[in-house]
């Protein structure tokens, strides 16, 4: 037993060692966790908002009451005064996604409770900015007829909220870019410590050993776990810290994250083992994390995505670990299944991909 | 190591290597006759007219790389504490050959043992055995010099680790660089850290695969002088090489393989006396043909050839090249003249009658 604890911790203090020299790599992978948190926030700003260009012909206050109504629907119009030549010229070149138009008279016409056109020119490139347009206009209308009287209009809304509490779209999407960090960071990690062995040709130095080869390689992926989990710890402190997103609950948020990096660096272990390069890892991880982290539940709830891609949802750990960490952080139940059942998966998850990898490295090595 | 472990080692490896050497270009009889076992196994320990086992014994052994038949039926012996080169071109097998010895290939025919347990059984108390110089360097670049050596320590159980390190670094010439990163090292010195790994743990048979590939005359030369020194101690070593001139510089033996095939194992000495000599003279462009047609001519030269400042001919091992020079001087003008050891493809051609059939068995 000695021999094998022995050669066990010569292959971490051996990676660990071998991390320090590789700072940048290292710095680099770490920054990277918080710049894909940042970047998936990024994205929830901008992609939630249709930048709107309003030309105001009227000026009334009920044209302005009318941009105000606007302004006020929830997560759809980005909006920017111009006049009508800018406007046009911005909806050719693709700075704005459409153009209101309040006609002259506009105020007048709604005084005497008269029918008139607001014109409205979209740029249907993109079938879900168009969405968001057509959705967001009735409710304006709405809204502005109930509060002029306008004959006809009778809205009565009676909400009952299923969920207590409602999480922004930016504080829901950085935690689950919290798994997609754990992928990213465990998986390259990993893939590259063992692909690194294969490169070198030192893996043949471990096959010539006294040892079993794959002793001194699970040393050494501990050591990569435990830079994943330091990088993993410093993104949830940025999450906490600069987004104001602190855990409901702290303990199931940092087992699933420990979990995420168990199976992650697996699947490091897996493509480092089959690719044996270290070059085209890192592209070759981001493309495996992308469509399992966007089909998974991370930018909304995967049962809204339909059935099949909710069917699909299932087969990846991040759906899991999506509906843990949801809970674990915001209190929200996005997932069916209950938290334990989301756990047992994930659980379930990190042996077969502990089993895999074993097997893999198994037959990269031994073989 | 065990207690056992340490008596097999005095009682037989060491002593016996001191008794059996031969001096450098004495014959060794390399390959002793094998006795089989009544349930037809052969048995390692020969018939009993050899006083001590062979460190290495292979019987028929053929591998294969891939779809490539990599070696056919090969059988040899290693002597303890001797110094063996595997001699061969590019492809011939060399590498295969000590991969059998060291366990990462296996035979599909054929019987091998190292150190008396026969393969492919490879326990650890075997590996433990042996210390292993790859054709690659194979080191950790991000890692320095004593963090590989650290490594390797901790992968063999060394006991004092500290202390052979140390030891280790300061007999290759490498007690200034131990905080150095791999990556900074020269080829030369690369290759030197890589036999201080093989011999952390004090192996008992060494199996060096291109010792001085890529490395420069002076690191060449230093390489060589740790090889001679583990000689020395007893330690068998196993080299495979691509120059004839390293083969004897450092070998008691040589087995040269060609196209997977052994074709000779014999002294470096008795392979030099049968590949012969080159003269290489050096004469007038207008003379070359005069003097080669003077060459064919005196017994004992096998052959000439042109070359850019003369001719070479190529003497037997039992003529004299000044009795030659002195032969031409009588009948044409020469500028210069210089003697040399034959080199690798002078063997191969000396050998090519025998290549075939040589140890088919």
């Amino acid at each position: 037993m000695r021999p094998t604890l022995a050669a066990f911790r010569g292959g971490f203090r051996a990676e660990v060692q071998q991390l320090r020299r590789s700072r940048l790599l290292l710095g680099l992978t770490i920054v990277q966790a918080v710049t894909f948190l940042v970047l998936v926030s990024i994205f929830g700003l901008t992609g939630s908002y249709v930048p709107t260009a309003v030309v105001d012909q009227d000026g009334g206050q009920l044209a302005h009451r009318w941009v105000t109504l606007m302004q006020a629907a929830h997560h759809t119009y980005g909006l920017r005064y111009m006049d009508a030549q800018h406007a046009q010229q911005a909806l050719r070149r693709g700075d704005v996604a459409a153009v209101l138009t309040i006609p002259p008279g506009f105020s007048r016409s709604i005084a005497e409770h008269r029918m008139i056109r607001i014109p409205f020119r979209v740029d249907n490139v993109n079938a879900d900015l168009t969405d968001d347009v057509e959705r967001g206009i009735p409710s304006v209308a709405v809204n502005f007829a109930r509060e002029n009287r306008l004959p006809g209009i009778r809205v009565a809304p009676a909400e009952a909220d299923l969920v207590r509490h409602e999480a922004d779209f930016v504080p829901y999407l950085v935690v689950s870019a919290l798994a997609l960090d754990a992928f990213v960071v465990a998986g390259i990690l990993a893939a590259t410590s063992v692909a690194r062995e294969f490169e070198a040709r030192t893996v043949t130095n471990l096959k010539l050993s006294p040892i079993h080869p794959l002793v001194p390689l699970a040393g050494r992926l501990l050591a990569t776990g435990a830079a994943s989990t330091a990088a993993i710890a410093m993104t949830t402190l940025v999450v906490v810290a600069g987004y104001q997103v602190v855990p409901a609950h702290p303990l199931e948020t940092a087992a699933a994250l420990l979990l995420c990096v168990i199976i992650f660096s697996c699947i490091g272990v897996g493509v480092g083992a089959l690719v044996r390069r270290t070059l085209p890892l890192t592209a070759l991880i981001f493309g495996l994390a992308l469509p399992l982290y966007i089909d998974s539940g991370s930018l909304e709830p995967a049962r809204f995505d339909g059935n099949l891609i909710w069917g699909i949802a299932h087969t990846s750990p991040i759906y899991y670990a999506v509906g843990i960490l949801q809970y674990a952080v915001h209190g929200l139940r996005v997932t069916p299944e209950t938290v334990t059942l989301d756990f047992a998966a994930l659980v379930g998850w990190a042996l077969l991909a502990a089993c895999g990898a074993w097997l893999g490295l198994r037959r990269a090595v031994v073989a | 190591m065990t207690d056992k472990g340490r008596l097999s080692r005095r009682l037989w490896a060491f002593p016996a290597a001191r008794e059996r050497r031969p001096e450098a270009g004495q014959t060794n009889a390399p390959v002793t006759p094998t006795e089989v076992d009544s349930d037809g196994q052969a048995s390692p320990e020969g018939t009993g007219a050899a006083l001590v086992p062979p460190v290495v014994r292979l019987l028929g052994v053929s591998c294969r790389r891939g779809r490539r038949v990599a070696l056919h039926r090969v059988s040899m012996d290693v002597a303890p504490g001797c110094v063996t080169g595997v001699l061969g071109a590019n492809g011939a097998g060399k590498s295969t050959l000590l991969g059998i010895i060291t366990g990462l290939y296996r035979p599909y025919e054929g019987s091998a043992w190292v150190l008396g347990e026969r393969l492919p059984a490879r326990g650890a108390a075997l590996r433990r055995r042996i210390g292993v110089v790859l054709q690659e360097t194979a080191l950790y670049e991000e890692l320095t010099v004593e963090g590989n050596l650290r490594f390797t320590a901790a992968l063999y159980s060394v006991p004092r680790p500290d202390r052979r390190i140390e030891e280790l670094l300061e007999l290759l010439g490498l007690g200034d660089r131990t905080r150095d990163v791999v990556s900074s090292l020269s080829g030369g010195l690369r290759r030197r850290l890589t036999l201080a790994r093989a011999l952390l743990h004090e192996p008992e048979l060494l199996i060096v695969d291109e010792p001085t590939l890529g490395v420069d005359a002076e690191a060449r030369h230093a390489i060589w002088e740790h090889i001679r020194l583990l000689r020395a101690r007893g330690t068998t070593v196993v080299v495979a090489s691509n120059y004839f001139d390293e083969v004897q510089a450092l070998c008691d033996t040589a087995a040269v393989l060609h196209d997977g095939r052994l074709v000779v194992h014999e002294s470096p000495a008795s392979l030099a006396a049968r590949a012969g000599q080159c003269l290489d003279i050096e004469c007038e462009a207008d003379a070359v043909g005069q003097i080669n047609d003077l060459l064919m001519t005196l017994p004992g030269v096998s052959r000439s050839q042109a070359t850019p400042s003369g001719l070479t001919a190529f003497l037997h091992g039992d003529v004299a090249p000044e009795d030659v020079v002195r032969e031409v001087l009588q009948h044409a003008h020469i500028s210069g003249f210089r003697v040399r050891a034959a080199d690798l493809a002078e063997v191969f051609r000396v050998l090519q009658p025998a290549q075939h059939g040589a140890t088919d068995q």
